[in-house]
């Protein structure tokens, strides 16, 4: 005689978990159509800190060494390749310079290969981690600069997951930040705000400072 | 003589019991289940999630004046459900000023709830005397509140999506030549693609 193993009970308990799982699902449809996502945004404020630039791109992170980059675009521009507008190397980390008087200087980011990846941030001896640990956030807060750019069916622009990784890390930290999207036609650029009235750096930080 | 057992056993014919196989049924229920979590699991990633933008630590009688910035221009939400209280509580001339921006207002909402389609296709290329006249209007509405000593302010909030740093940096430009956006408060965020923007609750 055959001892055939009873399914009923086995079917039963799974005809109940679909069951279950179809309510589930229906009352998730029901209950997401109505939901709405509040996102709180944080507000730009003037102040007294000065900027420390990064350029978010290709989920990467690069903090612009302003000094080496100021000394580096002077090079040029006295060998005249700045001064006729031309795009220029400023022989950091492959950026490319632009100047001209409305948007003081522009930066070209077209190879990111090199920038350290947003996600470097979680690892306690990465360079990154460490560019943002030293921004004293009494003196100065972090401004980015943020490409909006997607590609390949992303849903997020690609220095959009870097840049709120690295706002909720300098958040911890309570160093505030501020941000501005960009793209190759209008790249990043560091100008005064004398020629320019658009050319402000401002953190944005909700109202509890 | 006594029949032995083997022998009466065998005269009777075997029981035939009608025995249904389960398997393929639970297969089905299986499979079934597993394309539900799928579906579920899938449905979490990629459905569109209706967001509303607000500056919650200053909210209260903060408003947002929402602008949502795509690849192919901007869709504004203008704040309309406090304009009648502040609109009650002056008088004059300012009242006149509120329901010029009201109806405005009303006007612009309609065209955006009333549309056929996905909420997003209603983008459109920012036009420099539609932003000069939104900012025209949330410095006259934060100006008159003000006067009154009524609680009520007005911010910009922009939400960027993947491709739409033109139509942001276009209004940016003409708000830095118009000294009516120079109090103004702005705010910014990037969204995701698949966040859609609701609509009924600034009206509600």
């Amino acid at each position: 005689m055959r001892n055939l193993i009873s399914l009923d009970s086995l079917t039963d308990i799974v005809s109940n978990s679909v069951g279950i799982l179809i309510i589930f699902a229906v009352i998730n449809l029901i209950h997401d159509n109505n939901k709405t996502f509040q996102l709180e945004i944080p507000l730009e404020h003037n102040t007294q800190l000065s900027p420390v630039f990064f350029i978010a791109k290709d989920d990467r992170i690069l903090a612009l060494d302003t000094d080496t980059i100021f000394s580096n675009a002077t090079l040029q521009a006295t060998s005249g390749a700045a001064g006729s507008k031309r795009l220029f190397s400023l022989d950091f980390h492959g950026l490319l310079g632009k100047i001209d008087d409305e948007n003081g200087i522009s930066f070209y980011a077209r190879d990111t290969q090199d920038w350290p990846r947003f996600n470097q941030l979680q690892k306690r001896s990465s360079e990154l981690r460490e560019t943002m640990n030293n921004i004293d956030g009494q003196k100065q807060f972090a401004y980015f600069f943020v490409y909006d750019s997607s590609e390949d069916g992303n849903i997020s622009g690609s220095g959009f997951e870097a840049f709120r990784e690295a706002r909720e890390f300098l958040k911890g930290k309570s160093v505030k930040s501020g941000w501005q999207p960009v793209n190759s036609e209008a790249p990043a650029n560091i100008c005064d705000k004398r020629y320019r009235g658009g050319c402000q750096y401002l953190p944005s930080y909700l109202g509890d400072g | 003589m006594a029949m032995s057992r083997a022998t009466r056993l065998a005269r009777y014919p075997k029981e035939e019991k009608l025995e249904v196989s389960l398997f393929p049924f639970l297969s089905i229920f299986l499979c079934v289940m597993g394309v539900l979590s799928f579906i579920n699991v899938l449905n979490s990633f990629s459905a569109p999630q209706k967001i509303e933008l607000t500056a919650q630590l200053e909210q209260g009688y903060k408003v947002a004046y929402q602008i949502f910035s795509l690849p192919d221009g901007i869709i504004s939400v203008p704040p309309v459900k406090y304009l009648d209280k502040l609109r009650d509580a002056v008088e004059g001339i300012d009242q006149v000023a509120i329901t010029d921006i009201l109806q405005r207002r009303q006007n612009a909402m309609f065209r955006l709830e009333n549309h056929n389609g996905p909420v997003m296709r209603l983008a459109t290329e920012p036009d420099v005397d539609d932003i000069l006249q939104a900012m025209q209007d949330i410095r006259t509405l934060n100006e008159i509140a003000l006067k009154a000593n009524y609680l009520y302010e007005e911010f910009l909030l922009f939400g960027i999506y993947p491709n739409g740093s033109q139509a942001y940096q276009k209004i940016r430009d003409v708000m830095s030549f118009t000294q009516d956006a120079a109090s103004i408060s702005i705010g910014l965020e990037p969204l995701d693609a698949n966040w859609t923007l609701n609509l009924n609750k600034n009206t509600n």
